[in-house]
């Protein structure tokens, strides 16, 4: 498989520019009549190559500073945590990290680490893991090994899981302290309730976890065909593939994992409380959302963008925030995944005007169900994203990292190049088709985490509510 | 020394962790050999009107990053007005006289009526108990019935809307006890539209929705201060730490200073303070500096130079015994220890700056290996030099959280043993050459991020006044012996030169 060619031209701002409205002042132009140079830019295209036991190893040359950085992902993550040991994947990766490999002792590899300012951090996320290591060129040789041993021959020592489990028993302990922590990471759950990615740790899983889960779980997920890397900064490319085939070429494991199924569709509304004492409500409405390989990603980022994720004239944002002074914070975000993608809208409001926020988030979803989004709102949104796009490629890591992700997530070698131009050919039709396919409703799922003796109204008044409580 | 990361104007999903965090703190990197290097790269102007304006070339993508930095923040006060600096940087989002508006010859009508009919209700409702009822009720109608005839002849949000249709990224403010700042960063063509814009809010503000952007502060205040008891605790610490000297209120300001600042004041503050000749900028990126200069000279050029007024600022006496306090709330304990100290570019600053790694960077830092590593009392440990601000003597503070069920007592004591030990014995060579290395390193790294860069530069600049204070940095720091270490540790980290507070868990009734 190919990266494809990366090549492509950034030809923006000119041409989208729209007739001012003409009420601009005399000494100082119109800003929105300015002119622009056109911007060219052909980032460079970083060579992908494939080990012979598989690994795939992105390569990218940039000599302007002596620095090397080493970005990995790995098929693995929370939403493999076998049930009752939720918390295994996020172990693994910190013990990995702290707990020494074949040759090394854990504070052995610290202090060589932190001598040479070198840093290397490893995590687990949902559906992937990665680590990230930046070396000063001088020290390269020094550390790479360790770099590579830590992903191949971990050696978990008992006394740093011990320490690892601890620390994550007390954050976990620590969580309810910050109100819109607690909230998010409930939501999780209620979103994602019966698919493993609504399992989240607890004090009695990470209680559960022992040295023998690490060492299988590593062994499972952590093997050449299941792990890709993208490697930048002053390097030769040749000599660079040399020194990752000596390091990681006896690398063998089993071939890549399968994914954990995406969530189930929801098949109904429901309202979940989450009581907590203080000054404000975090409410929070969700749904599931398009993968982002599919074609609804495209209308869905721009309807995502008007809703709530572009800033302060996105919709929440303006009416919560700048019209009714109810909220510092108001918003949505969107992620499309593999397999599921993730909605959600909230606002943190103080507790008398819960039930007026909750109301107008309603509102404001359902108004994109009822309403073809209007020319110039959907101009504007498109403009934004394509012209902000330049900003995926800020740095030589960042531009190896992406290609990397590219092939990881399975999308189209093309994706990049033609971003910008499918967004652009989206018809303001799409926005509602994709609104009305996933914004029902009768589908969403709400979190209000708040007091509610101090609520404007009760949450009954908007249907049935089931209290969760916090674990 | 890391400056306070402040408030940020607004919240979007990924910006709340940060946020959340005491203090988003960028670490600063000193250097020698790319240091020098950046020294000539810079171009360093000043206009007429006394506005500085680095400048610095960066060709690796088509891009560029803004950095505005006024030298006035939350310092600039007065008493019963605290909250001004970082609620006027609310409003310069507000639009301006060209920006925002559907007909401002109209719409200046309503706003005077607004600022009449708002300040009326304020000094009604600052009566308290004898605020006669229906005065207040009536004015609020008023006010109500005001503020939707200026929504429609008012565009909403119209300098966010221009900056993200144009593909700006980092488009924040942030306002600091010393500095206000304004950023953004922009694709490579569209330097001009920055010009157009920041020059403009900078000159002509348009106070529009002053009065429910006080009350979305007062919903900043509650997300951000009065739900997290970590970070209403660094409120009162300050504010036991100072007890003279204006560092001791909150940025945020107290609540009823807030709900009542008068927006005369306000608008008066921006005059005064938001002027060229008390303003510096950086600009780094794919610009050609000759163009850019003219483009800024082409706006900039023409605001006027404002008098400054002297500032007045009390000298904090000297701490003469160990100040502590408590908060009660429904959460885990925590630790806050500080320690008054001097300011840049006095030598201890410097020492301070290779304690504060000796301390808590990595997991090799002492208090990290004793304290959450080989003794289990911790669950997180910082510290930070330069807090709540740089310009004026500051604090040495100290961040822990207690593992439970060891208590904060426990983790206090544990740090003062740390504390000794680095009065008594010298600093090894390897380890003093592990924070040098890390701090070379820091360097070489920061010159990768056209953003990273025009921060730090519009920042030494605004606060030492000379970017150079950052090439400086290291020669100084090389310089530290362990005897320095051990002396500063001496001189500063007593028990009656500290505040101590901590998070109390409340018992239910």
């Amino acid at each position: 498989m190919s990266a494809g060619r990366l090549f492509f031209i950034f030809l923006i701002a000119v041409l989208l520019l729209p007739p001012g409205d003409g009420n601009g002042a005399p000494p100082l132009p119109d800003p929105q009549k300015l002119k622009y140079p056109a911007l060219t830019f052909s980032p460079p295209e970083p060579q992908r190559v494939e080990l012979e036991n598989g690994m795939v190893l992105y390569v990218l040359e940039d000599r302007e500073l002596p620095v090397v950085n080493i970005s990995a992902v790995i098929r693995t993550g929370s939403a493999y945590d076998p049930e009752g040991r939720e918390g295994l994947a996020d172990l693994t990766a910190r013990v990995m990290r702290t707990g020494g490999t074949r040759s090394m002792t854990g504070d052995e590899v610290d202090n060589l680490l932190e001598f040479t300012a070198a840093t290397l951090s490893l995590s687990a996320g949902t559906d992937a893991a990665t680590a990230d290591f930046f070396v000063l060129k001088k020290d390269f040789d020094r550390v790479f090994g360790v770099f590579a041993d830590i992903l191949m021959a971990p050696a978990f020592n008992e006394k740093k899981l011990e320490l690892a489990k601890n620390l994550k028993i007390e954050e976990l302990r620590r969580i309810a302290d910050v109100p819109q922590k607690l909230a998010f990471r409930e939501f999780r759950k209620v979103l994602y309730s019966g698919n493993p990615r609504g399992r989240l740790s607890t004090v009695e899983s990470i209680g559960r976890i022992e040295r023998e889960d690490l060492e299988g779980f590593h062994r499972r997920f952590f093997s050449p065909r299941n792990v890709m890397m993208a490697v930048s900064g002053d390097i030769d490319g040749r000599e660079i593939v040399e020194k990752f085939r000596r390091h990681f070429g006896s690398w063998r494991g089993d071939g890549p994992v399968r994914d954990v199924p995406p969530p189930g569709e929801k098949l109904s509304a429901s309202i979940h409380y989450l009581q907590k004492e203080g000054p404000q409500s975090t409410i929070i409405i969700g749904f599931l959302a398009p993968e982002k390989k599919s074609d609804d990603f495209y209308p869905f980022t721009l309807l995502d963008f008007i809703v709530g994720s572009g800033g302060f004239r996105s919709r929440i944002f303006s009416e919560i925030r700048s019209n009714l002074g109810l909220a510092y914070s108001a918003g949505s975000y969107y992620e499309g995944r593999t397999g599921y993608g993730v909605f959600g809208s909230y606002a943190i409001t103080k507790s008398d005007a819960t039930g007026r926020v909750f109301a107008r988030l309603q509102e404001i979803l359902k108004d994109v169900t009822r309403r073809r989004v209007g020319e110039e709102e959907l101009l504007w949104a498109k403009r934004s994203i394509v012209n902000s796009f330049i900003f995926s490629f800020s740095s030589t890591d960042m531009i190896a990292t992406q290609q990397m992700m590219i092939e990881f997530l399975g999308l189209p070698p093309g994706y990049l190049r033609d971003y910008r131009g499918r967004i652009e050919a989206v018809p303001p039709e799409d926005l509602l088709r994709v609104a009305v396919r996933y914004l029902r409703g009768d589908r969403a799922t709400v979190l209000i985490v708040g007091d509610e003796k101090n609520f404007d109204r009760p949450l009954s008044s908007f249907g049935d509510v089931r209290k969760i409580e916090a674990k | 020394m890391k400056p306070m990361s402040l408030i940020d104007k607004r919240t979007l999903l990924r910006t709340w962790l940060p946020l959340l965090a005491l203090m988003a703190t960028f670490v600063f990197a000193p250097s020698s050999a790319p240091a020098c290097d950046l020294e000539k790269k810079v171009r360093k102007y000043e206009l007429e009107n006394g506005l500085v304006v680095l400048l610095l070339e960066r060709h690796v993508n088509p891009t560029v990053s803004f950095y505005i930095r006024h030298r006035v923040g939350a310092l600039e006060e007065g008493e019963g007005l605290t909250g001004t600096a970082h609620l006027l940087e609310h409003m310069l989002f507000k639009g301006t006289k060209t920006i925002g508006t559907k007909d401002y010859r109209r719409e200046k009508k309503v706003l005077d009526e607004i600022r009449k009919t708002g300040n009326a209700l304020d000094l009604e409702r600052l009566k308290g108990e004898q605020a006669d009822k229906k005065t207040v009720e009536r004015l609020s109608a008023e006010l109500r019935e005001l503020q939707t005839r200026a929504k429609g002849l008012m565009v909403d949000n119209e300098i966010d809307r221009l900056y993200t249709e144009n593909g700006a990224v980092d488009l924040n403010a942030s306002t600091g006890q010393d500095l206000t700042t304004y950023h953004v960063s922009l694709p490579a063509n569209k330097v001009e539209l920055w010009a157009r814009i920041e020059s403009d809010r900078m000159e002509n503000t348009v106070f529009r929705e002053f009065y429910s952007e006080r009350d979305v502060v007062n919903e900043e205040r509650r997300q951000t201060v009065e739900s997290v008891p970590k970070r209403k605790l660094m409120e009162l610490f300050l504010a036991t730490a100072f007890k003279a000297h204006p560092y001791r209120r909150p940025i945020i300001g107290w609540p009823s200073d807030v709900s009542s600042l008068p927006i005369d004041y306000v608008e008066r503050f921006f005059k005064t303070y938001h002027a060229p000749n008390n303003t510096v900028i950086a600009v780094v990126g794919d610009i050609d500096p000759a163009a850019t200069l003219k483009v800024v000279k082409k706006y900039f050029g023409a605001i006027g130079r404002a008098p400054l007024p002297p500032l007045r600022v009390t000298t904090e006496p000297p701490q003469a015994g160990e100040r502590r306090v408590e908060l009660l709330a429904d959460a885990n304990p925590y630790l806050l220890i500080g320690y008054h100290k001097p300011a840049l570019p006095a030598f201890d600053d410097y020492v301070f700056d290779v304690i504060d790694a000796l301390l808590t960077r990595g997991r090799t830092s002492r208090l990290y290996r004793a304290l959450v590593e080989e003794r289990g009392l911790a669950e997180s440990i910082d510290t930070a030099n330069g807090f709540p601000g740089s310009k004026y003597p500051n604090l040495f503070v100290f961040m822990a959280a207690p593992r439970h069920p060891h208590t904060a007592k426990e983790l206090e004591d544990a740090i003062y043993e740390e504390i000794e030990k680095l009065k008594r014995e010298p600093v090894t060579a390897r380890e003093l050459e592990k924070v040098l290395n890390q701090f070379r390193a820091d360097l070489v790294r920061d010159l990768d991020s056209n953003r990273g860069l025009a921060s730090k530069l519009s920042y030494y600049e605004a606060i030492a006044g000379d970017f150079r204070y950052i090439t400086g940095h290291l020669q100084v720091v090389e310089s530290i012996r362990p005897e320095d270490i051990m002396k500063t540790a001496r001189t500063y980290l007593t028990s009656e030169n500290r505040t101590v507070a901590t998070v109390v868990r409340k018992e239910k009734p």
